[in-house]
């Protein structure tokens, strides 16, 4: 489904990703751990197409079609999403102009119709609700003046309304309380379907407590080096990565 | 060939027009005044301080010869037929003043002498008492050099009067038409009475893009106790014009005086405001757009005195710059030591599209009060990337992306202006800036 291989990424002539490999199979949740300057941003930015990176060599494969070839509208429009770890803001976009240009952007990616206004704010209602999100927020501008938790909470909304099939979450538990992150996970929960596979990149366990993962991966040094089922993130959280990172 | 100095030429420009007038006429000292200082100042140079990033001379080779090529409409039908703006005017009940060659025209303006609460008169025809003694009393505490010029000069212009009106708000249209070559010099009084209301909208445009036009604006208001004004400005010339704009605002107390300025083309604008918060309690908002391309020019110069207690400024500018075009904003506020309580603060943001433009922001406080609140900001960049990136990965089109943040870039001084209906009438015209500008094109 989706499948990272052999990938090399550097920036400014310093290898940060090298000879990276990942295979998610259709509804997995994996999650990469590891310590900071691992290279886990920079795997969720070089998948989501951040222009700033070098890829010197690999693939990164969804349903059958190469990611790397495409502009980042693209990746988002065949399914990839990134919930960023700082979401940014824009001062004058409204959180609802944004929304509805992303969301009519996939629909004539996809060659479906165009939702009319009342029909768009019909489905961003049901989705808010769904995943317990007040949704006055998509009247403010994007982003701006959001708590923490408001941001990230956006970040899960849109997940909802653009039907992604691989997510990538990068760090989404950075600068959350803790009724903030079950709310999150709790989100990301309602989310996962036999179709839908993730991503979840994190330093800690906490978040993992919530959202449980298939496969755990540790990552050092631009590469993964060990693999297993929750119970290493719970290794992990007792003895460190000192003992993983040889 | 020996080059012509701007300087010189202007200088006996000033002279032979000034010894044109009638000594009898009630102008004639004030314009004695201004002659006597043209003489000794002559025009402004980079040594000057408040001149340190526009050099007139580089852009001004020599005035512009009146050229009689398109006559002035003899009536409004001809006339609106040009202009979508005047048509949607004609519809309503407003006064528009149509200024075109250097004077007022009457048949293409829309006047209705039962207003009793407006009194309108021209400056070429008639100064009534009260307009002289504005234009008096500013004439003498004033040491510009454009002012100067334009008070030698001034051909014509609108002395409007507005006492208090109890039924509704009136918009007046003050509406300069570049319709020849030329040099065209204006004056305007707006005097606000106690208690009054008005939306005074001003539209400055080329009728043609070759039309090499010169000139000078003056606008002098006098805002009286607890009235309320809203002042929008669209102009937007060819990239042949040169235009210096002066605006003396003297406030008195509990005033609202909210005013917007959308600013694009020209070769060489100046816009320079001078508003003195004289009464307490006033609250002033100045804020504009201003949008450059080719090899525009466009100064702002804004000079906000807080004189008395508890008043409240705000300014806030948004530039788009594309091309080699250059942008220079310099903003002063000066807080006097009794003008306690003072709010003031200035945002001046520009936004780079082309590596050739260039912006120059100046941001200055002078504060003599201990009391006060006071801050001044200024901005100059270029699309983010990292926002760009963030709605390009929710599938956003770049050329989308892109409009969409120039446009929240620039909506963002529009929230300053507070009656919403008084830009309306220019809604077409800001659409049509939003879609060039994320076109990379901002050419009028």
């Amino acid at each position: 489904m989706f499948k990272i291989s052999n990938l090399t990424v550097s920036i400014d002539d310093k290898e940060i990703l090298k000879n990276f490999g990942i295979e998610v199979g259709p509804g997995e949740v994996h999650a990469i751990m590891g310590p900071n300057g691992s290279g886990k941003s920079t795997l969720a930015h070089v998948c989501a197409g951040k222009e700033e990176y070098t890829v010197l060599s690999g693939n990164v494969v969804l349903n059958d079609e190469e990611l790397l070839e495409m502009e980042p509208e693209e990746r988002s429009t065949r399914g990839l999403f990134l919930a960023f770890q700082y979401p940014i803001e824009i001062p004058g976009v409204t959180t609802m102009t944004f929304l509805k240009s992303s969301l009519e952007a996939h629909y004539k990616a996809n060659g479906r119709e165009p939702l009319t206004t009342p029909e768009f704010m019909k489905y961003v209602k049901s989705k808010a609700t769904e995943l317990n999100i007040d949704d006055s927020m998509i009247k403010r501008p994007l982003n701006v003046g959001f708590s923490g938790g408001e941001k990230k909470r956006n970040e899960i909304l849109q997940m909802a309304l653009l039907d992604p099939k691989i997510c990538i979450l990068d760090e989404t538990d950075s600068g959350l309380d803790i009724d903030a992150l079950r709310l999150v996970a709790e989100g990301v929960n309602k989310l996962r379907n036999d179709n839908r596979s993730f991503i979840v990149i994190t330093h800690y366990q906490r978040l993992l407590d919530y959202i449980k993962p298939d496969f755990v991966h540790i990552m050092h040094d631009g590469k993964i080096i060990q693999t297993g089922d929750s119970s290493l993130a719970l290794d992990l959280e007792k003895s460190g990565y000192a003992n993983y990172i040889k | 060939m020996l080059k012509k100095d701007i300087s010189q030429e202007l200088q006996s420009y000033c002279r032979e027009y000034f010894f044109s007038q009638d000594k009898n006429s009630k102008l004639y000292n004030i314009r004695l005044g201004a002659y006597e200082l043209f003489k000794i100042n002559g025009l402004p140079n980079s040594k000057d301080e408040n001149w340190k990033y526009t050099n007139i001379s580089q852009k001004i080779d020599t005035i512009p010869e009146y050229s009689n090529n398109l006559p002035v409409p003899l009536n409004i039908n001809n006339f609106i037929n040009n202009f979508d703006i005047m048509k949607k005017l004609k519809e309503t009940n407003d006064t528009v003043l149509v200024f075109m060659d250097g004077s007022l025209q009457r048949q293409l303006s829309i006047i209705d002498p039962n207003k009793k609460n407006i009194e309108i008169s021209s400056l070429n025809e008639d100064v009534p008492d009260w307009a002289l003694e504005i234009i008096s009393d500013k004439h003498s505490e004033n040491s510009d050099q454009i002012f100067d010029i334009n008070t030698i000069l001034m051909q014509d212009g609108a002395l409007i009067n507005i006492k208090q009106n109890k039924e509704k708000v009136d918009n007046v249209y003050i509406v300069h038409v570049g319709n020849n070559n030329g040099f065209f010099n204006y004056r305007h009084v707006i005097n606000i009475e106690q208690g009054a209301r008005a939306n005074i909208i001003e539209l400055k445009i080329s009728n043609r893009i070759d039309i090499n036009a010169l000139y000078t604006s003056s606008i002098i208001w006098k805002l009286a106790d607890n009235c309320i004004v809203n002042n929008v400005k669209y102009q937007s010339h060819n990239q042949l014009t040169v235009g210096f704009n002066q605006q003396y605002a003297d406030i008195g107390n509990n005033v609202e005086f909210n005013s917007f300025t959308i600013s694009s083309g020209s070769k060489l604008l100046r816009e320079y405001r001078s508003i003195n918060c004289n009464g307490s309690g006033s609250d002033v908002s100045i804020s504009g757009i201003n949008l450059l391309d080719g090899d525009s020019h466009i100064d702002t110069f804004l000079l906000v005195k807080h004189i008395a207690p508890n008043t409240t400024s705000r300014e806030k500018y948004k530039s788009i710059l594309n091309d080699r075009s250059r942008g220079v904003f310099q903003g002063n506020i000066i807080v006097d030591p009794e003008a306690q309580k003072t709010l003031a603060k200035q945002s001046i943001d520009a936004l780079i599209l082309s590596d050739k433009a260039e912006h120059d922001a100046k941001p200055e406080l002078e504060i003599y009060a201990d009391d006060v609140q006071c801050g001044h900001g200024a901005t100059t960049g270029q699309i983010s990337e990292d926002s760009l990136f963030y709605l390009k990965s929710r599938g956003i089109p770049e050329e989308e992306a892109k409009t969409l943040l120039v446009q929240a870039f620039l909506l963002e001084a529009l929230d300053e202006v507070k009656d919403k209906n008084t830009i309306l009438i220019f809604s077409d015209v800001m659409k049509n800036i939003l879609n060039r500008v994320s076109k990379g094109s901002l050419n009028v």
